[in-house]
């Protein structure tokens, strides 16, 4: 419990924060027009001004009341998100394989515990399943593996 | 008679052989990812999206649509066996389904609410059948104001009605609308909010957004969360389904209930199964004699929400395939699929392509027949794939979101778009921002964009032009009212949990999340 709905201030400023950054980049680099013939820029910008109001209104009354404490993990999103972008760094120069063991692996630090043979076992069951299913039926031109230099 | 050409045609489309397969593959995968928790109806459609590339349209949506309303005959097998609803929509299915379980009339339960999914079903597909074409042709008249009050009264019901803020969920909605004007200006061509990359020039991809907020923020929601339980093989076998004939008796008006409140809700916007079955649970526990056997093992609360989810199911499809305005994330996906392979999503649809528009909704028919017959013979094996461990399932599952991304436009920049928005959705689950309204926000707001400044191109800038039409002004209504409602049930809500937060903050600890 906290003094405070923290989660709510917090979560209003970042929508006030952006609303407005927005608001000022359409207007900034974009014609807004009239609203007779509209521009590029005018819609955006009256969006970021009403995000900036809803914002403003969920902050401001979570400056008096009390809030819940946020669960927030880190070791969990951190090793799901690094394995997607190992996919992406992967799948590109050395292709599909390394990058479906890339992901693989890293995303199952997540539970934060090894199991190394479940884990070779895993890993070689994707591939297997990835083989077949994209390159077998789907017949998708991708690279199982490829070596860039 | 016109409707019986038009269901032989549907026929015709839906039986070669092709769409029969993906309708198999659909409901099969749909089964599959309704019975696993952990893994949401909305990650299956958008991991299987991309495949929809690679067919025709029609073939697609009756791919798509069969994971769909699968999910729902596969759901409530968790919820019965292991007390987890397999899908929200299945979620009350649990609290008169598990106590069934525990008195050993877990195949029971099992089986009648395969048919109650059935007779759900099959009452959605009748009334889409005859409520689609009418409002499709009402519709043609429709101008850009009244599209684009239509828009904004679907997005404000879905905020609004939904659990959680409704101004939270109108934030989101606005927040969408806003990730949609990325990308070139639909009137001049002009690249929006770029920030000078190629990639960004064309719009963000609905399939990168979607994988990202669903799927990996819901795999980052349930890793270490998700718990394999016990179940007792022998209440699935075949011998254990026998229904009594009490059972039946009890079933027959619930059913019929469910199926009633399930399609009406199934239609608003904002609302589908999931809230369709909490309603018909209220209500056969308010038109029940005896009210206090719920919770304890009483088949009415079963079988009313089992048929309402699966009623809203079908008759979800009415707004989206008749006015083109989906009512619900997965619904505006469909969309998306119909969009990506060129084909306009509105009230013309079903003239323009009877032959999708009546094959898709034969392919319900034959999809819920064969949903039947995967659930009931097959269910010992659904049963045991609850016991894989979802340690070595969400592995697969971010195999299955990348390669997904990747293979649309071979592109690794759109693999980062799923890293960039699985961030977003994680951080909008600790906010407690809702997601839903974000992803329907996204699909319709180029559309919406493009009617706003259509209809303001026409009145000359005057902004009564949305007021000044009938239909127009009357929809901009009920937005109003809905939003009022919205605010007043806020405050009421803001009253009591004011007294519950102490309560709730102690639930919070104990979860354990």
């Amino acid at each position: 419990m906290l003094s405070r709905d923290y989660r709510d201030i917090f979560g209003g400023l970042l929508m006030v924060a952006f609303g407005v950054w927005v608001a000022w980049y359409s207007a900034a680099h974009y014609d807004l027009g009239t609203f007779r013939r509209m521009a590029p820029g005018m819609f955006p910008m009256m969006l970021g001004i009403i995000l900036a109001g809803f914002g403003l209104a969920i902050a401001i009354p979570a400056f008096f009341r009390t809030g819940p404490k946020p669960y927030i993990r880190i070791w969990t999103p951190l090793f799901v998100l690094l394995g997607v972008g190992a996919f992406a760094i992967l799948v590109r120069p050395f292709g599909l394989i390394p990058a479906i063991l890339g992901v693989t692996i890293i995303s199952s630090l997540a539970e934060l515990k090894f199991r190394p043979v479940s884990l070779a076992i895993l890993c070689a069951v994707l591939c297997l399943i990835a083989w077949l299913t994209f390159r077998v039926g789907l017949g998708l031109p991708m690279p199982m593996f490829r070596w860039p230099y | 008679m016109d409707i019986f050409s038009n269901i032989a045609l549907g026929l015709n489309t839906a039986l070669s052989f092709t769409n029969l397969l993906y309708c198999f593959l659909g409901v099969f995968l749909g089964t599959l990812v309704g019975v696993i928790p952990g893994i949401g109806v909305l990650s299956a459609i958008s991991m299987l999206f991309p495949i929809t590339f690679y067919l025709e349209p029609t073939t697609a949506l009756i791919m798509l649509a069969g994971i769909w309303y699968g999910t729902s005959y596969g759901g409530n097998t968790a919820s019965i066996l292991l007390n987890i609803p397999g899908t929200p929509a299945n979620a009350v299915t649990c609290l008169d389904g598990y106590p069934m379980a525990r008195q050993g009339r877990g195949g029971v339960a099992l089986l009648m609410t395969t048919v109650a999914s059935f007779v759900g079903g099959s009452i959605g597909i009748l009334l889409l059948m005859l409520f689609g074409p009418v409002i499709a042709r009402y519709a043609l008249s429709f101008g850009s104001a009244e599209y684009f009050a239509l828009m904004v009264m679907g997005l404000v019901a879905a905020s609004t009605i939904s659990d959680g803020s409704a101004l939270k969920g109108l934030a989101m909605v606005v927040l969408g609308i806003l990730f949609g004007c990325v990308g070139a200006d639909i009137y001049t061509g002009t690249p929006r909010f770029n920030f000078g990359t190629l990639e960004l020039t064309d719009q963000i991809s609905l399939i990168a957004l979607a994988m990202g907020i669903f799927g990996v923020s819901e795999v980052i929601a349930s890793v270490r969360n998700v718990h394999v339980g016990d179940i007792d093989p022998e209440s699935v076998r075949f011998k254990a389904m026998k229904p009594s004939k009490d059972d039946v008796k009890r079933s027959i008006f619930p059913m019929l209930r469910g199926s009633s409140i399930g399609s009406f809700f199934g239609t608003l916007p904002g609302t589908g199964p999931s809230v369709a079955a909490f309603m018909a649970y209220a209500m056969e526990k308010r038109v029940a004699k005896d009210p206090r056997r719920f919770g304890k093992g009483a088949i009415e609360g079963i079988m009313a929400p089992e048929s309402a989810n699966n009623s809203a199911d079908q008759t979800s499809f009415i707004p989206t395939l008749s006015l083109g305005i989906p009512g619900s994330p997965t619904m505006a996906l469909m969309l998306g699929a119909l969009m990506i392979h060129g084909i306009a999503p509105g009230p013309s649809l079903v003239n323009d392509q009877p032959a999708l528009f009546w094959g898709l909704i034969m392919s319900f028919w034959i999809g819920n027949l064969l949903l039947v017959v995967l659930n009931v013979p097959l269910i010992g094996v659904w049963v045991r794939l609850l016991m894989i461990p979802y340690h070595l399932l969400f592995p697969a599952v971010l195999m299955f979101i990348c390669i997904g991304t990747y293979s649309v436009n071979m592109s690794s920049f759109e693999v980062w778009l799923v890293v960039f928005f699985g961030f977003l959705g994680y951080l909008m689950r600790i906010l407690d921002w809702p997601s839903a309204p974000l992803l329907l926000g996204f699909v319709l707001g180029p559309l919406m964009e493009e009617h706003f400044r259509r209809a303001l191109l026409l009145s000359r800038g005057d902004f009564m032009t949305f007021i000044d039409r009938p239909i127009s002004a009357t929809v901009m209504g009920i937005t109003v009212l809905l939003l009022a409602w919205g605010a007043w049930s806020a405050l009421k809500e803001r009253k009591r949990i004011s007294g519950l937060l102490h309560e709730e903050a102690a639930d919070d600890l104990t979860e354990g999340r």
